[in-house]
């Protein structure tokens, strides 16, 4: 017999995860459609973010959420100075850009890991929080940890803030319009080169911020970023490759599938479920689940 | 200049004898050879018996110095080097009234155990080991079990935990460490035992071999107490706990039991903090006294544990080092930190050695026979150490693990300090249960 605290409680569980996976597949998702490369050091932006919110903590109260705001600033940078690498090894006469900038960023996957590993070590590091503490309960529904709702929220404001950007700005229509046609945007005047490492550096932000958010649900550790590359994957593919708005469908449907197999069939049936669903769908609808995206 | 001296040795020794001289010379070749090949063939089949000169023993271990493991291996390597240190100033290891000096020779074994094995094959045949000293963790071990049976080297473990271990039944490997099992089953039933004595458990556990075994053993040891257990999950080390957590929590257990590794473990208890999960008691069977599990804060309070050692255990006898605290004060001088139960099981692995070596009586380096022998010695002898007993047994499931010394119940506190609250003649503090409510903290 199926309980409906249980249910209602999975269910929010799953809502919250969500949360979780949409502020690392959002900027995934951008930079798939802008730059057409499938950056393999997705997930270790979010580990190393989550080592910066445990060492800029101590420095500020022993409060993690005040790094946010330095850590997306400084990965704003660090994306925009990485960017021309990517565009450089991804253009000009090189044969099959999409599989060098997957080499590419493989290789930048590498390097960030060994080098948090040499710096930092082995060991697992609290990303300490004082206010986003405890847990509220709504009755009949469940129970809401905080900092798991705070990480929710923020996937949910950066998605909402990128999409604002591309739909309602010049530049975000300019963005678009790369996305849509590199040539052709340049013939119209659009700065490819600009747009392109504004793209990265949001990317980047967004990402490592969501990994300070992610360490204070979970902790700092040098293999946690392994498993948010596989889960950004699933997010694009599932909302269709570069179709930003998706990502929102595809992380309710990774977050919710994720808690109700958990408790309905077993953990260790998750990525069972999940990898089959996504071979499924590119088997059926490889334009994603609204039929939206790029076929590659 | 050179060759036209070689030609003229040469034609000096044609003229003198001729012929007898190249049939000599060819029989010398053939026995020459013979000697050579049933020497080195010796050599195989006594797995490290040399002819080499040397007055100190040698020990050949292979633990994890990088990888995932790389933790575990410094642990290991902490336990053993401090043993060596402090027998070497003693002198060394005393053997019919002679004193030998202990050397160690290190391999990496890269937390990988097909590494693990390539390097113990590689220790036995070039490094003129004596006798070995195994890894941290259980996976390494047990691909270097069969290699040790072929070359007929002993080795001790002080830090492998696994019953599949001893399962396999080689006749080389020992371990100091009982099986994660049998401590465990023990443990845990000292934990349902606290009054109010729980009657119903949920036990979860990562899906690993060792998390696993460890899961088994508090199912066998819920079952033993006469607890329901409500729950049983194994899960992925990556899976998200909020769902495995809501599942025990609509159960509404007693008591929760789980196992996983150091940080998988903090990350449980603050999932169950963030959740409100309010049993009677949490139980996590490994690491609640190190920085890791600590990590967790708060959520770590409080939490139940079960250990082999403690500074404070009160254990004495031995060589050494004469009870538990002198051994964990050296401990602190020399590494600045408080010793790990499996680095004083280590350092314990050292004191069984030099009590084996002493009764074999050999001087070093050890030949094949003697090694065969100094594994009948480590079967028959049972050793009080700052650690325990250890007395490792003959036959049984359980054979060459040692399952003699007593596990503890222990407790953080809400200084997250370590308190042992069971069994009652080894106590320090009654438990505190049921735990606190969260928001009681």
């Amino acid at each position: 017999m199926v309980s409906i605290g249980l249910f209602t409680q999975t269910l929010v569980n799953g809502l919250l995860l969500a949360g979780i996976y949409m502020a690392v597949g959002v900027g995934f998702s951008l930079v798939f459609g802008v730059l057409e490369i499938i950056d393999f050091a997705v997930g270790q932006y979010v580990m190393v973010g989550a080592f910066a919110g445990a060492a800029l903590a101590p420095l500020l109260g022993g409060e993690a959420l005040f790094a946010v705001p330095f850590v997306f600033a400084a990965f704003f940078v660090v994306g925009i100075l990485v960017q021309p690498f990517i565009h450089h090894v991804t253009t000009g006469d090189r044969p099959m850009p999409l599989l060098m900038g997957l080499v590419f960023t493989f290789g930048l996957a590498r390097f960030i890991r060994g080098s948090v590993l040499t710096i930092a070590g082995p060991n697992t590091r609290d990303v300490p929080t004082n206010i986003a503490v405890g847990s509220f309960e709504i009755p009949s529904i469940g129970t809401f940890p905080t900092v798991r709702v705070a990480t929710a929220l923020f996937g949910i404001f950066a998605l909402a803030a990128f999409l604002y950007y591309l739909y309602r700005t010049d530049g975000g229509t300019a963005i678009r319009s790369v996305a849509e046609d590199r040539d052709i945007s340049r013939l119209m005047g659009v700065n490819i080169n600009r747009y392109q490492s504004l793209s990265y550096g949001a990317y980047a932000a967004v990402t490592a911020s969501a990994g300070v958010f992610i360490g204070m649900v979970y902790s700092a550790n040098v293999g946690m970023g392994m498993q948010y590359t596989g889960f950004a994957f699933f997010m694009i593919v599932l909302a269709g490759m570069g179709y930003l708005p998706g990502i929102l469908l595809s992380g309710l449907v990774l977050g919710i599938v994720q808690s109700l197999t958990a408790v309905y069939l077993g953990s260790e049936y998750v990525f069972f479920i999940l990898f089959g669903l996504i071979w499924v769908l590119l088997l059926v609808r490889p334009t994603g689940i609204l039929g939206k995206g790029e076929v590659a | 200049m050179s060759s036209d001296n070689t030609k003229s040795k040469t034609d000096t020794i044609q003229t003198n004898q001729p012929t007898s001289r190249t049939t000599f010379g060819r029989r010398n070749l053939l026995k020459t050879g013979s000697i050579l090949g049933l020497a080195s063939l010796a050599g195989c089949a006594g797995g490290g018996g040399s002819g080499s000169d040397r007055d100190t023993f040698r020990f050949g271990i292979v633990t994890s110095l990088s990888g995932p493991l790389r933790y575990g291996g410094q642990v290991t390597k902490r336990g053993y080097d401090i043993w060596k240190n402090r027998i070497n100033e003693d002198g060394g290891i005393e053997v019919n009234g002679n004193r030998y000096e202990v050397e160690f020779t290190y391999a990496d074994a890269q937390s990988d155990p097909s590494t693990g094995a390539d390097a113990t094959q590689q220790m036995i045949d070039n490094e003129d080991v004596d006798a070995m000293l195994g890894p941290y963790s259980s996976q390494v071990p047990l691909s270097m079990g069969p290699i040790l049976d072929q070359n007929q080297m002993p080795c001790i473990t002080g830090s492998s935990e696994s019953p599949q271990l001893w399962r396999n039944q080689h006749e080389y490997l020992f371990g100091t460490i009982p099986s994660v099992n049998v401590f465990v089953s023990e443990v845990t039933e000292m934990f349902l035992s606290f009054d109010p004595s729980a009657e119903s458990a949920y036990i979860t556990g990562v899906n690993g071999p060792f998390s696993k075994s460890a899961a088994q053993g508090m199912r066998e040891g819920a079952e033993a107490a006469g607890a329901e257990v409500l729950g049983y999950e194994l899960y992925p080390v990556d899976a998200d706990r909020s769902s495995i957590i809501s599942e025990a929590q609509a159960a509404e257990p007693d008591v929760h039991l789980n196992s996983g590794n150091i940080d998988s473990n903090a990350t449980f208890m603050s999932s169950a903090q963030e959740l409100s999960y309010e049993p009677n008691g949490f139980f996590q069977h490994y690491g609640i006294n190190t920085p890791g599990f600590k990590n967790a804060g708060d959520a770590a309070a409080y939490t139940f544990g079960a250990t082999l050692w403690l500074p404070q255990a009160g254990r004495s006898g031995g060589r050494l080092w004469g009870d538990s605290q002198t051994y964990a004060d050296q401990f602190q001088a020399e590494y600045d930190k408080l010793p790990e139960y499996t680095e004083a099981a280590s350092s314990a692995t050292g004191v069984v050695y030099q009590e084996a070596l002493a009764e074999l009586g050999a001087e070093p380096p050890l030949t094949g026979d003697e090694q065969t022998e100094l594994i009948g010695i480590l079967e028959d002898i049972t050793v009080d150490t700052f650690w325990g007993t250890i007395d490792y047994e003959s036959d049984g499931e359980n054979y060459h693990n040692n399952i003699t010394t007593d596990p503890l119940a222990i407790q953080l506190n809400e200084d997250l300090d370590p308190e042992i609250v069971a069994p009652a003649e080894e106590a320090e503090t009654d438990p505190t249960y049921p735990i606190p409510s969260w928001s009681d903290r």
